[in-house]
């Protein structure tokens, strides 16, 4: 490493803290709320610490008596566990290879632009033909449906990030393997596939983590426990007459446990996919 | 027999022609070089003969039997390529087996095979290692081992040394030259460096603009190069090229006052008048007293550069350079004026027009 002198290493730890602060602080202010009780979150002035520390929400969201809260609770982190991991799913099912079609294929490309384009439009530009659409296949209020809604988000982000996760794996390395004698699928299978797997973690998290959090589509399309997603169900404990934001605070906190899980269980794969996206030869 | 036969092949992307009418026979054994320089097509021809791409028109023979249309794993051919492209989520025996593993080679032949492969090439300790974990030199051995292990017709190198750094490549193109001998196959290398050209090949075919400018054995395309381009791609320091005109079988070089006269085997195919390049390598200059009469030029010397082995002396002749390979000890002194002696016996003289050899 190169010399530095004190007060410039002060400063870059003193940066570097700043920055941690300010992304952890709504994190733990967070946590803090949702087990604090409701007479230590409304005191004036505020208590940053709880006095006692009161659990009992993470008890009445995750309860199964039904009608509660709690069941409509659990039934939308299901529904939201379904629809993002189906949309991912599809996503990259139908990215992967039209990915690999125009990263192989550049005088294509343009349709991959004409396909991010779509991106540009604003969600509301499309709520009404899509709520047609989906009413029209009998898939409102449904998970099926709204999965189906994420994919058209996610498969242009996702084919984007693989494309340029197949335009780093060199393509003699693919002409080898056809001069060995391997068919497509087999180069594919062998060898494109697995040497694009951390990108392929990468675009399925950030894929899982968009559908995860979306919120606008759900809250149009969806209506009842049936295919309400935890975002919707969130909002709806905000939208009583008597608002317990100590409840929000511990949805907010459970909703984000699982993706955290598995950004958790992937996290190597999605360093090396995010530092180098791909593969050095 | 024939171990490879192109005929008239042409390649065409949209309107811009990139090979124009390759002929081109290879006998079992040979080394064939397609040396040019960058965009000539010698990658693209490489290509052809592989079957990664398909020509425009005409036919590629391979073993007395039309390829064309043939999948490359069908083509009894093994390819090394520039970037190794070795499978960097294999081990090395995996990446040598992997030909064999895709035509359904038992396992326990496929791993003999492999192991003797990885003996010739003396790589039998790595074959545990990923390609990553390996040097430039070892990764070109696995990508060599890979197309010996197939033991096919014919073997394609595409600039295969050009990554690897000046020590290393003079290594391995010994080794690749031991290979040739010991295993005596049939091999097209496709280089830009004519170092690798002249050392390796047993025929070079020299590229350019899609077209074959010569194809002769080494010793021919440096001896009696067919024309200005050929002349000049091949040799270092390059070949001078003096340009000159031509009256009563003397040349008087352009844009000076001296002039050489012909020997008369030149002077006979030179004719009357005419515009001509006179070609005269660097190393069939000599030193030579001043007033000597023997066969020569004066020039006046502008840089002298030792190099170790040779004394590279760069001087002018008017408005022209002339460049001379002389032994380390030659007492030259940079400005003065200076005669060189010339090897009669190597003068190439080419038509400017056309820039063939006459």
């Amino acid at each position: 490493m190169e010399r530095r002198s004190l007060t410039a290493t002060i400063f870059v730890y003193a940066a570097a803290l700043l920055l941690a602060a300010v992304i952890l602080a709504p994190v733990v202010w967070l946590f803090i709320m949702s087990i604090s009780s409701t007479t230590d979150l409304i005191t004036k002035p505020l208590r940053w610490w709880p006095e006692t520390i009161d659990l009992s929400r993470y008890g009445v969201l995750l309860s199964s008596v039904a009608n509660s809260a709690g069941q409509a609770f659990v039934a939308s982190l299901f529904n939201s566990l379904e629809v993002a991991g189906m949309a991912t799913a599809a996503a990259l099912l139908v990215a992967v290879p039209s990915a690999w079609a125009v990263s192989r294929t550049p005088a294509i490309g343009w349709s991959l632009y004409a396909v991010i384009a779509t991106y540009m439009l604003p969600p509301v530009a499309l709520a009404v033909p899509l709520y047609m659409a989906l009413s029209a296949l009998g898939l409102l209020n449904n998970v099926f449906g709204l999965a189906l809604v994420y994919l058209t988000i996610l498969a242009p982000f996702t084919t984007w990030l693989m494309k340029s996760g197949f335009d780093s794996i060199p393509r003699e390395i693919e002409s080898a393997a056809t001069v060995d004698g391997a068919r497509l699928d087999q180069i594919l299978r062998l060898i494109t596939l697995p040497l694009a797997a951390p990108v392929m973690a990468t675009a399925a998290l950030f894929a899982f983590l968009l559908a995860w959090d979306e919120f606008f589509y759900a809250l149009l399309f969806t209506s009842d426990q049936r295919a309400k997603t935890l975002t919707v169900a969130i909002a709806d404990l905000a939208g009583g007459r008597v608002s317990d934001y100590g409840l929000i605070a511990t949805a907010g906190v459970l909703a984000a446990l699982p993706p955290l899980i598995i950004g958790l269980f992937m996290q190597r794969a999605l360093i090396s996919g995010l530092t180098n996206g791909g593969v050095k030869g | 027999m024939s171990a490879l036969e192109l005929i008239d092949i042409r390649k065409r992307y949209g309107t811009v022609e990139t090979l124009k009418g390759i002929d081109l026979s290879l006998a079992s054994g040979e080394f064939l070089v397609l040396l040019g320089s960058s965009g000539c097509g010698k990658s693209t021809l490489l290509n052809i003969i592989a079957g990664l791409a398909e020509a425009t028109e005409g036919d590629v023979r391979i073993g007395d039997r039309s390829v064309t249309g043939v999948h490359p794993k069908d083509r009894d051919i093994a390819m090394v390529f520039q970037s190794y492209a070795l499978y960097p989520n294999m081990s090395v025996a995996r990446n040598i087996g992997f030909g064999l593993e895709m035509r359904k080679v038992p396992a326990a032949e496929r791993a003999e095979a492999v192991q003797k492969t990885a003996k010739i090439l003396q790589i039998e300790n790595l074959l545990e290692r990923k390609p990553s974990e390996l040097s430039g030199g070892q990764r070109q051995r696995v990508a060599i081992g890979r197309a010996l292990v197939r033991d096919p017709q014919i073997f394609l190198f595409d600039e295969p040394l050009s990554n690897l750094d000046a020590k290393l490549r003079m290594e391995m193109r010994t080794e690749l030259k031991r290979l040739h001998l010991m295993l005596g196959t049939t091999i097209v290398y496709v280089t830009h460096d004519q170092i690798e050209a002249m050392t390796l090949a047993t025929r070079i075919a020299v590229m350019r603009d899609g077209q074959i400018e010569q194809l002769a054995t080494p010793d021919e395309i440096y001896n009696r190069p067919a024309t200005r381009y050929v002349a000049s791609f091949v040799g270092s320091p390059p070949m001078n090229m003096l340009e000159a005109t031509v009256a009563d079988g003397i040349a008087h070089i352009d844009g000076s006052l001296s002039s050489l006269a012909l020997p008369d085997d030149i002077k006979e195919k030179a004719g009357q008048a005419r515009d001509v390049v006179i070609g005269i390598r660097p190393e069939s200059l000599s030193l030579a007293a001043t007033g000597d009469m023997a066969f020569g030029i004066d020039a006046m010397v502008e840089v002298v550069e030792l190099t170790g082995p040779e004394l590279v002396v760069t001087s002018t002749i008017g408005n022209q350079r002339l460049t001379a390979s002389l032994p380390p000890k030659s007492k030259v002194t940079a400005g003065t004026a200076q005669r060189f002696a010339i090897d009669a016996g190597a003068l190439h003289i080419f038509d400017k027009a056309t820039g063939k050899r006459l």
